[in-house]
């Protein structure tokens, strides 16, 4: 009797707050410092501004189709062979971002917590809870998501008012920092940051009902932006140009910074807590999504059990690069400047097929 | 053969071959009386009368030691020897003189407590309730009390205890639905449900599951509770156990169902959210804010008792550098003679709380000053004194036995104890990596839950609308929604104005 969908808007905004927000507290910041410096907070605006078109154009393009998920909607419109091929390429550009991703998270938390164990053995234990946590399928995940959420934000909340007193907010200017010119091509190249707007929709028919996607899709983007650019300004107007591009971490280079009172001196540990908890739901999200379009386009309808030698391939590929530094400027860089204009074009060319088809004026 | 022997081997066939009650009463009588190894079976009584109306004898099977011998005087050998009439059901005249035409249901009425009676020249036999089980008055409830709210337990039988539920519920919608398990012995089960509230689906379900329990007895609620809940193996309850008649009444009043069965002083309580395991009774019987103050300390003490030890071991051996120095010197001072591990330590004296904890439980009353001495003053200040543990670990230990005591409800404050020790060894392994990452599994786990169909965390995740009362309550008059979780038939408390 409980079988009917019960996901709705507030699980949705929920899970994009922290499958995307979370960008505010992985390697991203220090990724955009290395080209813009102090300017680097316009960044995601621009990405967001390049990607938002695009994504816009698929939710207006799902709405019209009614009860199509992402997959079924590019096959209806392009046909079986392409679209499997559009789904593949789409799976496969985020499926290597998440792999190197996940490898960067595990850096971080070897690099500030846990310098002594070796790299292998903490990404096996973060792919085993992500492992299980993700084989609880999306409902469960969603009332996890939607329980936690308030606790992460509050707790990056509670460290931006903490180190506002660090802040000194002329450090933006010159406001377009290195030029002009450097911030809109990064931003225009970084719009894949926000690549896993794209990735949600193959839960499209999950919810409810599809108005409470759409509904809670539009939140979560509006939020998700303000918290990006509110973070990353943090970022630049606590450290400066001279060492934003030096600091790896900017998030746990903050947490080390902030002391509650006299007494405790170093609460890193406590942000770290709600991080981790933060960090181990968006790969649950990112894993079971992936797998989830990948089951769809090899037609594998219970594609649950897939989830295990996925996050086995996920380890043996995020263990590629020789450390994190390669990783991060290296290949991450790279996969995210390849992998933009194929979220940016691909909702496009299926508007314009189903614009001539006359697909939307039904 | 022997009597008992024989006894045996007709009980079998009787089964086996559903005998029915032959033409002659006296050849029934005496399968009876072999069925029931009369002569042997002590308490099994027979007696041989005479009607006065019609010279007919009559044959009379009970058991002695569960009947009223009043009540047996008075309503059926008086009439039989005094009474004026044609018919039997017409000098016997109750409103529960039951037709019977089988062996199996003479014997299953005989083991409830009922007399049977057979006539000569008569091939069906009549039954009569005149049961008189022994039970305990009706007391206190003994674990889980109030200040404020009544203080009637349900006892041991199941009439006394249903009519402990109508005496909260008067509502002619009120069903008691009967129903037997165990094969061997059969008991009665009695689902308890306003019928115009309840979910028939869930209904239906419970109804199935207790038809398809197949045993040879269910003795109590306790057991049954085992057979139907979904997953036996997990380490959160799925079903509420309370001994209060309020607090069914509570439950049957939003649209839950409730078992009742002989021999427990409790009744099951289905379908069950976690907020309903966590709730006590008082909550809702103290005022909003005072109520919703009794919530808040729960919630903070369910999260020492889980988490204390835990965060400890994972902040002394992986994170110091979050402990003050003042405080981290003290510790390691303390430390210093100390010959475990700190992970050897807190395991010792938390276990060493479990076992004052079940002594106290299962020690006779006159000893019980003998586990505080023991507890205090051996555990605490001599295996301190001994260099056994650090003075910190009792304090650790101490809180995190004494909030474990604020979870009202005995299966979850299992789940919670239990939880602790799954905690403690997770921070022992990565401090606060792995710490997260259990705690996260086992909240992922809960929140996969459902009982009867109903999600282990609803009305919050997934969202339904329902009274509030979940982490907190709202003022009762603000309460108009029956929790829509349970699907009842009928959403609203009351009619908004």
């Amino acid at each position: 009797m409980h079988d009917q969908k019960t996901l709705k808007a507030s699980e949705m905004f929920t899970m994009i707050g922290l499958f995307i927000g979370m960008k505010v507290t992985d390697t991203t910041p220090t990724l955009f410092a290395q080209k813009a410096q102090n300017a680097f907070w316009l960044i995601p605006i621009i990405s967001f501004l390049v990607i938002l078109p695009s994504f816009f154009l698929l939710i207006y393009l799902l709405k019209k189709a009614q009860n199509k998920n992402l997959m079924e909607l590019i096959e209806s419109l392009i046909g079986s062979k392409l679209g499997k091929t559009l789904g593949f390429l789409i799976f496969l550009s985020s499926f290597l971002l998440m792999c190197l991703d996940s490898r960067s998270y595990v850096e971080q938390i070897k690099l500030l917590y846990f310098p002594a164990s070796p790299t292998t053995v903490l990404f096996f234990l973060f792919l085993c809870v992500v492992f299980f946590g993700a084989k609880k399928g999306l409902e469960v995940i969603g009332f996890t998501v939607k329980t936690s959420f308030l606790f992460i934000k509050l707790s990056a909340l509670l460290l931006a008012l903490l180190i506002s007193v660090e802040i000194v907010w002329q450090r933006i200017f010159p406001i377009f920092g290195s030029g002009l010119s450097t911030i809109l091509k990064e931003g225009a190249l970084k719009g894949s940051i926000f690549s896993e707007f794209f990735l949600l929709t193959i839960a499209y028919t999950s919810f409810k009902d599809t108005k409470q996607f759409r509904i809670g899709t539009l939140f979560g983007v509006i939020f998700v932006i303000i918290e990006i650019t509110f973070f990353f300004f943090v970022y630049a107007t606590v450290f400066d140009y001279n060492s934003i591009e030096k600091a790896s971490f900017p998030f746990h280079d903050i947490t080390q910074y902030v002391q509650l009172g006299e007494y405790f001196a170093n609460i890193e540990t406590f942000f770290m807590v709600f991080w981790l908890l933060a960090g181990f739901l968006r790969f649950i999200i990112y894993i079971y999504l992936i797998t989830w379009i990948f089951g769809a386009v090899f037609n594998i309808s219970e594609f649950e059990p897939l989830i295990l030698p996925f996050s086995f391939i996920t380890l043996i590929i995020g263990m590629v690069p020789d450390n994190s530094v390669i990783n991060e400027l290296l290949f991450r860089d790279m996969l995210l400047n390849y992998v933009t204009p194929l979220f940016v074009l691909f909702p496009v060319i299926l508007w314009i097929v189903a614009l001539s088809r006359g697909a939307l004026k039904k | 053969m022997s009597r008992l022997q024989k006894g045996k081997k007709a009980i079998k066939q009787m089964y086996e071959k559903k005998e029915k009650l032959q033409e002659d009463a006296k050849d029934n009588a005496e399968r009876l009386k072999q069925l029931f190894s009369y002569g042997i079976n002590k308490d099994f009584s027979y007696k041989q009368l005479v009607a006065d109306y019609n010279k007919k004898k009559i044959y009379l099977f009970f058991y002695a030691s569960i009947v009223n011998s009043d009540k047996i005087e008075e309503f059926i050998i008086k009439p039989i020897h005094e009474g004026e009439g044609d018919k039997l059901s017409k000098i016997i005249n109750t409103r529960d003189l039951i037709e019977i035409t089988d062996f199996e249901q003479a014997t299953d009425d005989i083991n409830n407590g009922k007399i049977v009676l057979l006539m000569e020249g008569d091939s069906i036999g009549y039954s009569m309730e005149v049961s008189d089980f022994k039970h305990r008055a009706i007391s206190q409830p003994a674990n889980e009390s109030v200040i404020r709210g009544p203080k009637e337990a349900f006892t041991e039988s199941l009439f006394v205890n249903i009519s402990l539920v109508r005496k909260q519920i008067r509502d002619k919608q009120l069903i008691t639905e009967q129903s037997s398990v165990g094969t061997r012995s059969k008991q009665s089960v009695v689902l308890v449900y306003v019928s115009d509230i309840v979910n028939d689906e869930i209904l239906k379900n419970v109804r199935e599951r207790i038809e398809s329990i197949e045993v040879d007895t269910v003795r109590n609620v306790e057991l049954l509770e085992q057979y139907i809940e979904e997953r036996p193996y997990s380490i959160f309850p799925s079903i509420l156990y309370t001994e209060r008649p309020d607090n069914a009444g509570a439950y049957l009043e939003d649209g839950h169902i409730i078992l009742l069965m002989d021999n427990s002083a409790a009744c099951l309580i289905l379908p069950v959210t976690f907020w309903d395991l966590f709730h006590s009774p008082e909550d809702r019987y103290s005022r909003f804010i005072f109520g919703n103050f009794t919530r808040a300390i729960r919630f903070f003490s369910f999260y020492i008792t889980t988490m204390i030890s835990a965060a400890y071991v994972s902040l002394a051996n992986f994170h110091s550098e979050m402990i003050p120095p003042d405080l981290l010197f003290a510790i390691t001072a303390a430390r210093e003679y100390v010959p475990f591990p700190l992970i050897v330590e807190i395991l010792l004296m938390e276990f060493a709380f479990e076992l004052i904890r079940e002594a106290g439980i299962r020690i006779p009353n006159p000893l019980g000053p003998t586990i505080g001495i023991v507890g205090a003053l051996i555990l605490g200040q001599a295996a301190v004194e001994a260099n056994i543990i650090s003075p910190i670990i009792v304090i650790v230990a101490a809180l995190s036995g004494l909030t474990s005591f604020v979870i009202a409800d005995t299966s979850l404050n299992y789940t919670v104890r239990i939880s602790r020790f799954i905690f403690i060894l997770s921070a022992a392994f990565l401090g606060m990596l792995s710490l997260v990452g259990v705690f996260l599994l086992w909240f992922m786990y809960a929140a996969s839950l459902k009982s009867f169909g109903v999600p282990f965390f609803a009305p919050l995740a997934p969202y339904y609308k329902s009274s509030g009362d979940t982490m907190f309550r709202k003022a009762l008059r603000a309460e108009i929604w029956r929790p829509s979780h349970i699907k009842p038939k009928d959403l609203h408390k009351k009619q908004r104005k």
